[in-house]
C-alpha cells in the first residue's frame, strides 16, 4: 500500500483504551464508570481534532484529508522535543507553535490555491499532502514506535474504588480539551473576529466587500485548525504510541464526528465527538467485532435521518 | 466512430497495439508481465471509477469497496479445494455486487455534494472494518485462492489463467473490452440522459427523467466494473485482503483517474500507468519515493488541470 502504517492505528488506539480498564472486569458499575470516563476523554480527543477539520470545511469549504498527518505532526515533535529538552511545558509550546507556522505556510503556499477549484482537486492535493507528511516523518523520525513519558507532576492516579484509579493524565487532558472548546466556542460566538469567520461562511464577497480581509482571515483559520490537531497529537502523546499512520486512522474518525455534528457547527462537533467516543468504547468491550464497525453505521444511521448532520443549519 | 476525439482515435490504438505486443518479446514469467498485468486490471478500475466521478458526477471515496468484494466473494462463494469455472464465477460475482451496489446505491443516492462522498467513505469504511474483524474471513491477514479457476466454454479451454502472458491477455482484453461498453454507453441515449444529469440535474428533472433511476443505473454498473477488475486482481496474486477495501486503495484510484483526465475514460488507462510508472521509477531511484511521489501530485493538481488526457487534446485537437 502506498500509505504507511494504515488502519492498524485505530486498533491500537482502542487496545489502549482497552487495557486501562482490565483491572475492572470484575465489578460492572466500576466498568461502567471508567468506560465513561475513558469515552468521555477519547471523544474530547477527537473534537479537538475534528473542530479544526470541521472549522476548515465549514468556513473555507476546504476538504483536507491531510488534517490528521498535523495530528501526527503534533505527536512526533512532541516527543523530539522532549528527548532533546526533556520538559514537557517548554516542547508543547513549541511543538504548537511550530504546528501553527506549518499551518500559515501550507495555507500561503497551496490551499490558497484551492478555494475555486473543487472538492475533488482538493482532496488529490491533501493525498499528495499526506504522502510527503508520511514521508518526511519516516525521513526526520523512523519507523519505529515512540512514547512520550507522562510528567511528574501528572503521574499518578485518583482512586476511584479500592482497587482501581484513574490516571490524573487522562483527566488533564479532558481538561485541556474542554478549556479549549470553551475558548472556541467563545471565540466563534462572542468576539470581532469570530463574527467574521460566521459571515465569511455564509457570504465570502460581501465579507470581502465590507473591507474585511478574507485572505488574512481563511490563513488564521486554516492555520489555528492545523494547531488545534496538533495540539490533539501533542497531550495524546503520553497515552497513545506514536507510530506511522497514525494520522490516517484519527483523520476518517473525525471526519465521521465533523459529518454526524453538521459541517461547520462547533457545537455539534461537540457533542457528535462524544458521542462518537462513548459509542466507539463501549462498544470495544461489549462487541469487539462490531466496534470499528459502529461508528460508521452511526454515521450511515445520522445521515438517514437529517441528511445534514445533526447541528447543521 | 465511437471515439469521438482525435486524440481518443491516436492514443487507444498505439496503446493497445503495443500492449498486444509487448509481452511477446519478454519472458513469459518476467516479473514485467506480471505488473502490467496488474496496472491493466487497475486500469479497469480507475475506468470504472472515472465513470462514475467523471460522467455521472458521483464522487465516491467508497470505490474501492467493490474492488474487495470482488476478491472475497469469489473465496467466499468458491469451494476451497474444487477447480471452478471462471465465466461461471465472473457472472455470479457480477450479478451478487451489482445486487449489494443497488441496495447500497438506494441508500446513500439520497445525499449529494460533500455528504456523498462521506457516505461512501463510511461504507466502504465499514466493510473494511467488518473484514479486518472477522474471524471467519481470516482478520486482517485475509484468504487464499487455492485453486485457479479453468476457463472452459462448452469445453473448449484456450486459457491458462496460471501462465502469466494468458492472464496478461485476459486482463487486457477485459481493458478493452470495459473501455468500448463505457464508451457505447456514453454514445447511447441513455448516456447522454446521464450526461445531462450530471450538467443539469433540475432541467433533466423537468424533463420528465428519474435522475434517481440513472444515477443508480450507473453506480450499479461502475461498481459491478470496479468489482470485476478487484476479482482479477484477487486471482493474479491468489489471495485477498482488507487493504483491497481501504480508502486508500479509494484514494489512489481517484489520484489516477484525475491524472489520466476526469470524465475522459481512455485517460484512466493514461492516468494509471503514469502513476504506477512514477512510482516504480520512484521506488527504484530512492527509499524515500513516497516524498517523490506526493509532490509529484501536488504538482500535477495545480500544473496539469485537465489531465494528461486535457494536456494531450490541447496538443491534438485542431
Amino acid at each position: 500500500m502506498l500509505f504507511a502504517g494504515g488502519q492498524g492505528g485505530l486498533l491500537s488506539l482502542f487496545i489502549l483504551y482497552c487495557g486501562e480498564v482490565s483491572l475492572g472486569y470484575f465489578m460492572t458499575a466500576e466498568l461502567i464508570i471508567v468506560q465513561v470516563l475513558n469515552g468521555i476523554q477519547y471523544g474530547l480527543l477527537l473534537f479537538l481534532i475534528a473542530s479544526g477539520l470541521t472549522l476548515v470545511l465549514g468556513v473555507m469549504g476546504i476538504l483536507n484529508l491531510a488534517h490528521g498527518s498535523m495530528y501526527m505532526v503534533g505527536a512526533y515533535l512532541m516527543w523530539y522535543f522532549v528527548t532533546v529538552t526533556g520538559s514537557f511545558t517548554v516542547s508543547a509550546a513549541l511543538s504548537a507553535t511550530i504546528a501553527l507556522s506549518l499551518g500559515i505556510l501550507i495555507e500561503r503556499v497551496l490551499i490558497q490555491r484551492f478555494y475555486n477549484r473543487n472538492h475533488l482537486d482538493q482532496v488529490l492535493v491533501t493525498i499528495g499532502m499526506i504522502l510527503v507528511f508520511n514521508s518526511l516523518q519516516s525521513i526526520l523520525f523512523g519507523n519505529d514506535p515512540y512514547g512520550v513519558p507522562v510528567p511528574d507532576a501528572l503521574d499518578g492516579g485518583i482512586p476511584l474504588t479500592n482497587n482501581s484509579t484513574y490516571a490524573v493524565y487522562r483527566i488533564f487532558v479532558a481538561v485541556i480539551c474542554v478549556g479549549i472548546a470553551g475558548l472556541l466556542y467563545f471565540v466563534i460566538g462572542r468576539t470581532r473576529l469570530g463574527m467574521m469567520i460566521r459571515a465569511g461562511k455564509s457570504n465570502r464577497e460581501m465579507v470581502e466587500a465590507l473591507g474585511v480581509n478574507i485572505k488574512s482571515l481563511y490563513t488564521i483559520v486554516f492555520a489555528f485548525g492545523v494547531m488545534l490537531a496538533a495540539i490533539a497529537g501533542i497531550i495524546a502523546s503520553p497515552i497513545s504510541s506514536i507510530v506511522p499512520g497514525m494520522g490516517e486512522s484519527v483523520l476518517i474518525t473525525c471526519f465521521v464526528v465533523v459529518v454526524i455534528g453538521g459541517m461547520g457547527s462547533i457545537k455539534g462537533a461537540f457533542i457528535a465527538a462524544l458521542l462518537v467516543g462513548l459509542i466507539s468504547t463501549f462498544f470495544s468491550i461489549l462487541m469487539p467485532s462490531m466496534a470499528n464497525m459502529i461508528i460508521y453505521i452511526f454515521m450511515i444511521l445520522v445521515l438517514l435521518i437529517k441528511p445534514q448532520g445533526l447541528f447543521a443549519k | 466512430m465511437i471515439f469521438e476525439k482525435r486524440t481518443e482515435r491516436i492514443i487507444v490504438p498505439i496503446f493497445f497495439i503495443l500492449a498486444l505486443f509487448v509481452p511477446l518479446f519478454l519472458d513469459a514469467n518476467s516479473f514485467f508481465v506480471g505488473k502490467v498485468s496488474t496496472i491493466i486490471i487497475m486500469s479497469i478500475f480507475v475506468m470504472s471509477l472515472d465513470f462514475l466521478v467523471g460522467r455521472v458526477g458521483l464522487i465516491t471515496l467508497g470505490h474501492a469497496l467493490f474492488y474487495g468484494l470482488g476478491g472475497y466473494l469469489f473465496v467466499i462463494l468458491s469451494p476451497e479445494y474444487e477447480v471452478v469455472n471462471f465465466w461461471v464465477y465472473t457472472f455470479y460475482i457480477c450479478i451478487i455486487s451489482a445486487l449489494i451496489a443497488l441496495v447500497i446505491g438506494v441508500v446513500i443516492l439520497r445525499t449529494t455534494g460533500i455528504y456523498f462522498i462521506m457516505i461512501t467513505l463510511a461504507i466502504s469504511q465499514m466493510a473494511f472494518y467488518y473484514f479486518f474483524d472477522s474471524l471467519k474471513y481470516g482478520g486482517d491477514d485475509g484468504l487464499y485462492i487455492y485453486m485457479t479457476p479453468e476457463t472452459s466454454i462448452f469445453g473448449l479451454s484456450f486459457l491458462n489463467l496460471d501462465d502469466p502472458q494468458h492472464f496478461y491477455y485476459l486482463a487486457l482484453f477485459s481493458l478493452f473490452n470495459t473501455l468500448v461498453f463505457f464508451k457505447v454507453v456514453l454514445r447511447s441515449r441513455f448516456g447522454r440522459i446521464v450526461e445531462a444529469t450530471k450538467q443539469n440535474p433540475d432541467r433533466t428533472e423537468a424533463l420528465g427523467y428519474n435522475i434517481f433511476a440513472f444515477r443508480l443505473t450507473c453506480y450499479v454498473i461502475g461498481s459491478t466494473l470496479g468489482a470485476y477488475a478487484g476479482f482479477l486482481f484477487a486471482l493474479q496474486y491468489g489471495f485477498v485482503n482488507p487493504s483491497f477495501l481501504a480508502w486508500e486503495m479509494s484514494g489512489t484510484a481517484l489520484v489516477m483517474s484525475i491524472l489520466g483526465g476526469l470524465g475522459t475514460i481512455y485517460g484512466a488507462i493514461l492516468g494509471t500507468f503514469t502513476y504506477e510508472g512514477l512510482q516504480y521509477f520512484f521506488e527504484h531511484l530512492t527509499e524515500e519515493w513516497l516524498l517523490f511521489m506526493g509532490s509529484a501530485i501536488i504538482l500535477m493538481v495545480i500544473l496539469l488541470r485537465k489531465g494528461i488526457a486535457g494536456y494531450l487534446e490541447k496538443l491534438l485537437e485542431k
